[in-house]
């Protein structure tokens, strides 16, 4: 299939885009929150631009689209923290409608969006881990290398992510009774 | 025993390592997920939902942006490489490139919006040059189109460049080059490549393979933010007069041109199926 998308074969490609299009899509929502679908398809672009020299096989692949997708986030969030008013776009606020309770919208089993919110509420470097792990579904080698730390760094940074979501969803749950 | 209600930076037990892992990697129903982690488990699977069809509605210009890509650079590279001397043609596709990516920067909406209608006008007379020259053209024209003209890309032909000169990559030209090299990614990479101006940036990063990494460094010192604030500076050397347009917060939402499926597709050579 990618070697077929890499020539040309556009029916290839889009079996390629929407295989990995939600996943990265999801990523930005965690990691740059309101722009999210801009720099995805911005994304895209790049891929596009540079799959004739891509060498690797699909799963290569996946960690590749990944490793562009977090230059994008980390030049945007670059651009954001200089000038955040001009950047972050009014559309923001019905663009991403948080819901009102994330924690209670996530146990009814309803949002994805209110889910990837609570996981965008971490530490960034958590957040980003566990983003790429769970979303990317990408191994900790994997993660490793996109991220440039260490494999062992990886691992902890992502079970603290977990824990501190388990607690936050255990804490306010309880206080709801909606979990058991 | 689990304990995520206990700080959450605190070491782990074996057991409990693994169970997150299996939670990371979607290997644990929520149903079974043991007292503690029913939330958690449930969150990551919401999260890892499949997918909705609102997240695959940028399908179309995607498909767009592919389909414009592959016909104004087709995937022939070799034979390009073979028939064409590559010099005649570096110092337009850099300028070309170096100004588009400049103008275009990162804009998701301009690259699929614009430059399909831009890069097929070119396309269609394509047979006669090569897929970079073209490439390099509507990329030149798209950038003109989005600086009002302004921009000098010496697309009346470019013959006799022979002994074009790249800037010196490590030095002034640098932040600008990486800069038009990040931007650009997503635009003409390959006839990028080939221009001197990248060269040396390869050159300068050890390699074309590392020329993200290096520029991502480059791009964390003071000397690139400040070009990146600064427009009105272009990189030195043989840059040509660059602007940079305002980064898009636009919506996606814009369909762009329809996919261009039924266009007979690819110039310069056949497309691979299978």
């Amino acid at each position: 299939m990618l070697v077929a998308a890499q020539g040309g074969d556009e029916q290839a490609f889009a079996v390629l885009w929407r295989e990995l299009q939600p996943a990265v899509l999801r990523y930005f929502q965690v990691v740059s929150q309101e722009t999210a679908e801009d720099l995805a398809a911005d994304t895209w672009v790049s891929i596009i631009g540079r799959l004739g020299r891509f060498r690797g096989n699909e799963r290569a692949f996946r960690s590749w689209v990944f490793t562009v997708a977090r230059h994008r986030a980390i030049d945007w969030n670059r651009q954001a923290v200089r000038s955040p008013t001009s950047l972050v776009p009014n559309e923001r606020l019905t663009e991403r409608p948080a819901p009102d309770d994330p924690v209670a919208a996530v146990l009814e089993g309803q949002s994805t969006r209110a889910a990837l919110a609570l996981v965008a509420e971490l530490p960034p470097d958590q957040a980003e881990v566990v983003a790429l792990r769970v979303l990317g579904a990408l191994e900790v080698a994997e993660v490793a290398r996109i991220v440039g730390k260490r494999p062992g760094a990886v691992r902890v940074l992502a079970h603290r992510g977990l824990r501190r979501l388990a607690k936050q969803m255990e804490a306010t749950g309880m206080v709801r009774g909606v979990t058991r | 025993m689990h304990r995520p209600l206990g700080f959450p930076d605190a070491p782990l037990p074996a057991a409990d390592q693994d169970l997150l892992d299996r939670l990371l990697e979607n290997r644990l129903d929520p149903a079974s997920a043991p007292p503690g982690y029913g939330g958690l488990a449930k969150l990551l699977a919401v999260a890892a939902a499949p997918a909705t069809q609102r997240e695959l509605a940028g399908e179309r210009q995607a498909m767009a942006t592919f389909a414009a890509v592959m016909r104004s650079h087709p995937p022939t590279l070799t034979s390009r490489r073979t028939t064409v001397p590559s010099k005649v043609f570096t110092m337009k596709a850099a300028a070309a490139a170096l100004v588009a990516v400049l103008s275009i920067g990162g804009v998701a909406v301009a690259a699929t919006g614009l430059l399909p209608d831009q890069a097929s006008s070119v396309a269609d007379r394509v047979p006669d040059t090569t897929g970079a020259d073209a490439a390099a053209h509507a990329l030149g024209k798209a950038a003109a189109a989005n600086l009002g003209g302004s921009a000098q890309t010496g697309s009346a032909g470019g013959q006799g460049r022979e002994s074009a000169v790249g800037p010196d990559a490590t030095g002034a030209a640098q932040a600008g080059l990486c800069r038009a090299w990040q931007a650009g990614q997503g635009t003409d990479n390959d006839a990028r490549m080939d221009s001197v101006a990248f060269q040396a940036l390869a050159e300068a990063a050890g390699g074309a393979d590392n020329i993200a990494a290096y520029c991502e460094d480059v791009a964390a010192s003071g000397s690139a933010d400040a070009h990146r604030q600064n427009p009105a500076s272009p990189p030195s050397g043989s840059a040509p007069p660059t602007s940079v347009s305002p980064p898009s917060s636009g919506p996606p939402t814009d369909p762009g041109p329809p996919a261009s499926t039924g266009s007979g597709g690819h110039q310069g050579g056949p497309p691979t199926t299978g």
